[in-house]
């Protein structure tokens, strides 16, 4: 390889982990509360609030870090949300979703103008980058890990989360509250609890996504920034077929074929934009029409669960 | 069959039921009202600028009539999926492939020559067939594989939406001609033959022939669903497919049909949309008119009367809330937030409800 193709490369690898990023926090989230039966297309609402509060804070602080909790904290509320309707309400989780989105878009476009200014796009602090030591030299490598801290934090949740619901009894728990819940609720366990916990961990996750984004990437807030990528997030489960090493690299691929985009215009490579862009939603929906390996989603997926005798 | 005479909501049952979506909408714009103050705009001036927005004119009556009419297809759509227990959370990729197959029939598809009314009924029956389609392939592959429709017509959505970007930004779809650099990625204008009447030219109001079909429309389906065999197929697959299949209701072919009325309702509202109001396609062409209809057809509750009701709601509530940011600098996104707060009250009260009418 010449020198510039190796500068090519590390560029797009490395452009394609920072963008498949903040789908991939919400993904790993949504993996857990889907596990448990919970499918939350809140997820971009819950993004966008988690980029909007991290900025903010980061903005006010000047402390990306207290930017990063400010994220964590503003969406807590809304997951709860989410997971007081759709848990206890057993409200339609599609339409509180959709509800949860509108209104967090609605609410963030005007908090932002109201706070900051109209379409202001004012830099703020992100957080610091980090390569792994001894690796900075490396060609292709080096440059492809020149990321945001949070980017290795994703991959050891991802690790965590394969061993949390492989091998302890709290993953038995999740995957009995999605697949079997009657049956956990007979041996003593808590439905709800198991599925209010699950959609809350799901909007951390999606907080440090959407942090990820304002903090992590852009460094600025803009209007409505997560541009479906919570959606990408949903249909990134969904091509992993509810498994935690296919989740991860069903959002590495979306990452890429993000980063195309923007990569193959500049080496002159007409490729239509529209069709990149559809790439994971036509990949996603063939893997759903059985077309890609047997899709085998939690049983009891969207099912609001009801306790006998109530 | 007890089952299904006891679920027909009876009169007094509905409007108990009234006051929640009334109570929601109410509480929402409390809730908008409460920003607008906010904003320190003074409440006032914010009113009227929605007003003036909304209904202020015969051209905003009009505005607003035409938004409504099209979310008012897409809502009916979604009641008659929603009765046989299908959500079509896909509006906004039907209409696309209502827009794109209507623009191209008008444009190159020889609909402008075609005989008198037919230049325009023709692409629109297209644009209806266009949506209905994409809406049955969720339909198809419920009944085959079992998949939940509101993954796949979400996922044809934007598949939907971004076929429609593609479209307009090449030459060789339905991008105009490139005559410099600054060339919009939109389609070309429609022939005028193709252009949808409209219903009171001389009154400068923007109305078009749509709200015609519309209420037509709604007629229909208003019957279909409480008088026809198909309306009670409907009912049954959705109240309970298990038993309605032991009584040899063809459930299968019940739910591709019910995804395909409600595409095909969403893809007229597209060709509605194009060859009445915007008449050139350009790339944000559904605009959100997909979600609002979901939420007009969630709003209705099951009901055409419901449908109508929120689509004029919605659709004066959107152009007011335009025309507010316009002349009162107040954030349109107030009128987003309404919007959620509407979705979010109606679906926690949904459970509370249905547990007050089983005690």
């Amino acid at each position: 390889m010449d020198h510039s193709a190796v500068a090519l490369w590390g560029l797009f690898i490395g452009s394609s982990l920072r963008l498949a990023m903040p789908m991939l926090f919400a993904a790993l989230g949504e993996l857990v509360s889907e596990r448990a039966g919970v499918l939350n297309l809140s997820l971009e609402g819950m993004m966008l609030m988690g980029a909007f509060a991290g900025a903010m804070g980061s903005l006010w602080t000047g402390q990306p870090l207290l930017g990063l909790a400010l994220a964590i904290v503003a969406v807590l509320p809304i997951a709860a949300l989410q997971a007081w309707l759709s848990v206890r309400l057993h409200a339609n989780q599609i339409v509180s979703g959709i509800g949860i989105n509108i209104l967090v878009l609605g609410a963030t476009t005007f908090a932002y103008r109201e706070l900051v200014g109209l379409r202001s796009r004012v830099q703020i602090p992100g957080l610091a980058t980090w390569t792994p030591p001894g690796l900075e030299g490396v060609p292709v490598v080096g440059a492809a890990l020149q990321q945001s801290w949070l980017l290795y934090l994703a991959f050891a949740i991802a690790v965590a989360i394969a061993v949390l619901l492989r091998r302890t009894a709290v993953g038995l728990a999740i995957h009995a509250a999605g697949a079997e819940p009657a049956a956990l609720d007979k041996s003593g366990g808590s439905v709800t609890r198991v599925r209010i916990g699950a959609v809350l961990f799901a909007g951390v996750m999606s907080a440090l996504g959407g942090a990820f984004l304002s903090l992590g990437d852009i460094h600025t807030f803009t209007e409505g920034m997560t541009n479906g990528a919570g959606y990408l997030a949903l249909v990134g489960v969904i091509f992993g077929n509810w498994k935690t090493g296919r989740t991860v690299l069903a959002c590495v691929f979306f990452g890429a074929a993000t980063a195309l985009q923007f990569q193959l215009p500049a080496l002159g490579i007409e490729v239509p934009t529209a069709l990149l862009i559809m790439l994971p939603y036509v990949m996603a929906l063939l893997a759903v029409a059985g077309l890609v390996g047997r899709q085998s989603p939690p049983a009891a997926l969207t099912e609001p669960y009801l306790q006998p005798g109530r | 069959m007890t089952a299904l005479a006891v679920a027909r909501p009876t009169l007094g049952a509905w409007r108990s039921e009234l006051w929640v979506p009334v109570g929601a909408v109410v509480v929402a714009l409390l809730g908008g009202l409460a920003l607008v103050a906010a904003a320190g705009v003074s409440l006032p001036a914010a009113v009227a600028a929605f007003a003036d927005g909304a209904w202020g004119s015969a051209y905003a009556v009009g505005a607003s009539l035409n938004r409504a009419v099209a979310l008012g297809f897409v809502g009916l759509g979604f009641i008659v999926a929603h009765r046989a227990n299908l959500t079509n959370v896909g509006g906004e990729g039907q209409i696309a492939m209502g827009g794109i197959v209507s623009t191209a029939l008008c444009l190159y598809g020889g609909a402008a020559s075609l005989p008198g009314p037919l230049a325009w009924i023709v692409p629109l029956v297209a644009a209806a067939i266009a949506g209905g389609v994409w809406g049955s392939i969720a339909g198809v592959l419920k009944v085959r594989i079992g998949t939940n429709e509101v993954i796949s017509t979400l996922l044809l959505s934007f598949i939907g939406v971004w076929a429609l970007y593609g479209c307009v930004q090449s030459t060789r779809l339905l991008r105009q001609p490139m005559t410099d650099s600054a060339t919009l990625p939109e389609s070309l204008e429609v022939p005028a033959a193709t252009q949808v009447p409209q219903i009171a030219p001389s009154l400068d109001m923007p109305l078009h022939a749509g709200a015609i079909v519309l209420v037509l429309l709604a007629a229909l389906v208003a019957v279909v669903l409480a008088r026809s065999l198909f309306g009670l197929r409907l009912r049954a697959v959705g109240l309970n497919p298990a038993a309605a299949r032991r009584a040899g209701m063809p459930i299968g072919a019940t739910v591709v049909v019910a995804m395909f009325i409600a595409g095909a309702f969403a893809g007229l509202a597209g060709g509605f949309m194009l060859q009445g109001e915007q008449l050139a396609l350009k790339a944000r062409f559904p605009s959100g008119y997909g979600i609002d209809g979901l939420v007009v057809g969630l709003l209705a509750r099951g009901t055409v009367k419901g449908v109508l009701a929120s689509a004029l709601l919605f659709g004066f509530l959107r152009s007011g809330g335009i025309a507010m940011e316009l002349s009162a600098g107040v954030p349109s996104a107030i009128v987003l937030v309404i919007q959620g707060l509407v979705i979010l009250l109606l679906a926690g009260s949904a459970w509370w409800l249905h547990r007050r009418k089983r005690a």
